[in-house]
């Protein structure tokens, strides 16, 4: 079991690297040289660099720049505030209205810029206070942003599934189709929470007035009702047209053929940076240099450990490290329900200290043979997994978003915060078991409009 | 985003460009220099990443309404990119914007953190040494061999070769720098 004992000591070693602080790229790169020198043949550190050179020059995966940029585009830009506002004023009809509005425009919002943190930031700043300003709890208004912005890695363009489809090799058109239903069962969800919520509130808001009224319990803002005029909401509507236009383009051009996603990519980025010049005169070198160098700073950081990832990946490989911990799993024999959740569960740890891109790279060719064997999807189990990741965005001790929501809004204790992104995970778990009972949720739209699968 | 570390863009600044302490002169004109050469390579990196979406956009547009096969844009993409992301990766680490797991940080003692840091900074710089090495080794030998990239196009491939060299090697540069400083100036707190 010489093998066996090169694949602990790769997992042990990394482990210690990745403690000792190391950015990740380099950590990643070092110990997969390391064992090149001391496991294989002299020559495989010669071609190493033409090795990281060829898996990094796929334009599937150098369309991320991209995304990117397409998302600093969008996510600079005053967009966020203005897609919120009219969210808020055509809902505000409705009981919870509020709340939903939320909702939705995280979901519009993310689905343009594609990164979770920033639609947090972008539709939190707006939202958290005018729901405060309304009377919901601290923690709730909270929870909202916090898990509206996780829709960002599942709705289409996503990172993680570009990832994924190269990782995976699976189409990625049928994968971004994959996110949409699951996606918007998770807007249905939250949505739905968020009126209970409210009416929840209300009643107790309610009482609180109508029993206290000498007792100087102040009318919750709850109460008060705002009405937009027909006249404001259609004032509303000329400057998120474009954006939802640009959205709804960007999906025709890549569904109805005229586009391959790489295009989509640069189409859509550039599109975006003409509706910021139009909408908002974002125009100037000046101006569009702080979305440029954001994006840059972004995308190399990852980019870099996309490449450092795959160079493990392909050391782990010919060293036949996962084949043989692949091997091993199958071996198992687990019930296929088990697999899933021991496979689920150990994403979930991972996800405690490396970002899901190096995840994805690093544990797809161990988990994915296993999971084909019993007879998986793999489409399916690409969003089942995002989903899961997009919870650790969002859960103690490491949710990027909870710390997002503190940055915008420091005075709502990180108590409040944690407790109202609760009822949102458990939501999330919902969806994934849904999507176990029913996996049409997922398979369903692309099977509708790309066939079923060979 | 999904990845899960874009801080930057959601509005927490990353960290300014890491102000070494003036305690060793020769040192600290270094990196003024190094700084000047990151910010000055930032702007071909810009542009690179504008292209390349311009590029692509033009690809569809050529397909579809000019009727115009597109060999060439792709591949033209890749290497803009590829560029793009090779020289900044100085830019990012003197930021640095190249995150790895800091829960360490918080349970040792500042002297075990500074050895902590030098062989992190020992390690990370030895890997990117050793890759600049090879990327050199790799576009003597694409430029002697004349290799070209397979597709029908077939561009040269000591061009992205180079990218890739020039940027680690300024990635080298960039590690060599801060660990000297760590080195010299032993009493600085970072």
């Amino acid at each position: 079991m010489i093998s066996g004992a090169i694949g602990i000591s790769y997992g042990v070693i990394t482990l210690l690297v990745m403690f000792s602080g190391m950015p990740i790229a380099f950590g990643l790169g070092a110990v997969a040289i390391g064992f090149m020198y001391f496991f294989m043949p002299g020559t495989a550190l010669d071609t190493v660099t033409q090795n990281v050179y060829e898996e990094m020059a796929s334009i599937t995966l150098l369309s991320i720049p991209l995304f990117i940029l397409k998302g600093a585009a969008i996510g600079k830009s005053p967009a966020g505030k203005d897609l919120y506002s009219a969210m808020h004023a055509w809902m505000s009809k409705v009981p919870g209205g509020l709340g939903i509005a939320n909702v939705f425009a995280c979901a519009l919002f993310a689905a343009m810029s594609g990164s979770s943190p920033a639609t947090c930031s972008a539709i939190g700043s707006a939202g958290i206070p005018e729901m405060r300003m309304r009377g919901y709890s601290p923690g709730f208004a909270a929870g909202i942003i916090a898990a509206g912005g996780t829709l960002g890695i599942l709705l289409p363009p996503s990172i993680t599934m570009i990832l994924y489809a190269v990782a995976a090799e699976q189409s990625l058109g049928r994968l971004f189709l994959a996110g949409i239903g699951p996606g918007m069962l998770l807007v249905a969800l939250f949505a739905g929470y968020s009126v209970y919520r409210y009416r929840k509130e209300y009643a107790l808001a309610k009482t609180a007035y109508a029993g206290g009224g000498t007792g100087g319990v102040a009318k919750s803002a709850m109460l008060d009702d705002h009405v937009y005029t027909m006249a404001e909401k259609v004032e509303m509507l000329p400057r998120v047209v474009p954006f939802v236009v640009l959205l709804i383009g960007v999906m025709v051009a890549l569904y109805g053929g005229y586009a391959t996603p790489s295009e989509t990519a640069g189409l859509g980025a550039i599109l975006a940076i003409i509706l910021i010049a139009v909408v908002y005169k974002i125009r100037t070198p000046k101006q569009l240099q702080p979305i440029l160098s954001s994006t840059i700073r972004e995308s190399t950081m990852l980019m870099f450990i996309i490449g450092m990832s795959l160079l493990y990946s392909y050391v782990m490989s010919s060293l036949h490290i996962s084949q043989d911990a692949a091997q091993a799993v199958v071996a198992m024999h687990l019930p296929r329900w088990v697999l899933l959740a021991a496979i689920l569960g150990m994403v979930i740890v991972l996800g405690f200290f490396l970002p899901p891109v190096s995840i994805i790279l690093m544990t797809a060719p161990i988990i994915l043979p296993p999971l084909k064997d019993v007879g998986f999807d793999l489409i399916w189990f690409g969003v089942v997994m995002t989903i899961v990741m997009e919870m650790g965005l969002i859960h103690p001790p490491v949710g990027l978003n909870i710390f997002v929501i503190k940055n915008i809004a420091p005075d709502i204790p990180l108590k409040d915060v944690i407790w109202g992104v609760m009822p949102f995970l458990g939501l999330m778990f919902l969806a994934i078991l849904l999507m176990c009972l029913f996996p049409g949720i997922a398979t369903g739209l692309p099977d509708l409009v790309m066939g079923a699968p060979k | 985003m999904s990845h899960g570390f874009d801080v930057g863009e959601a509005g927490l600044e990353l960290h300014d460009p890491e102000t070494l302490p003036v305690g060793n002169p020769a040192v600290a004109r270094l990196d003024r220099a190094m700084k000047a050469l990151n910010r000055w390579v930032m702007v071909p990196c810009m542009a690179a990443v504008f292209l390349a979406a311009a590029i692509l956009t033009y690809s569809v547009a050529a397909r579809y309404f000019f009727k115009i096969p597109t060999e060439w844009q792709d591949e033209t993409a890749i290497f803009l990119l590829i560029g793009a992301t090779f020289f900044s990766g100085a830019f990012v680490q003197s930021y640095r914007g190249h995150v790895g797991v800091e829960a360490i940080a918080e349970l040792l003692g500042p002297r075990a953190n500074r050895f902590r840091m030098m062989f992190v900074e020992a390690v990370s710089f030895a890997f990117c040494a050793f890759f600049a090495w090879k990327s050199w080794t790799l576009v003597a030998e694409a430029l002697h061999e004349g290799h070209r990239s397979n597709s029908t196009w077939g561009p040269p491939l000591w061009i992205p070769y180079t990218l890739m060299a020039v940027g680690m090697t300024l990635l080298t540069l960039q590690l060599v720098l801060e660990l000297t400083s760590r080195i010299v100036n032993k009493e600085a707190p970072r």
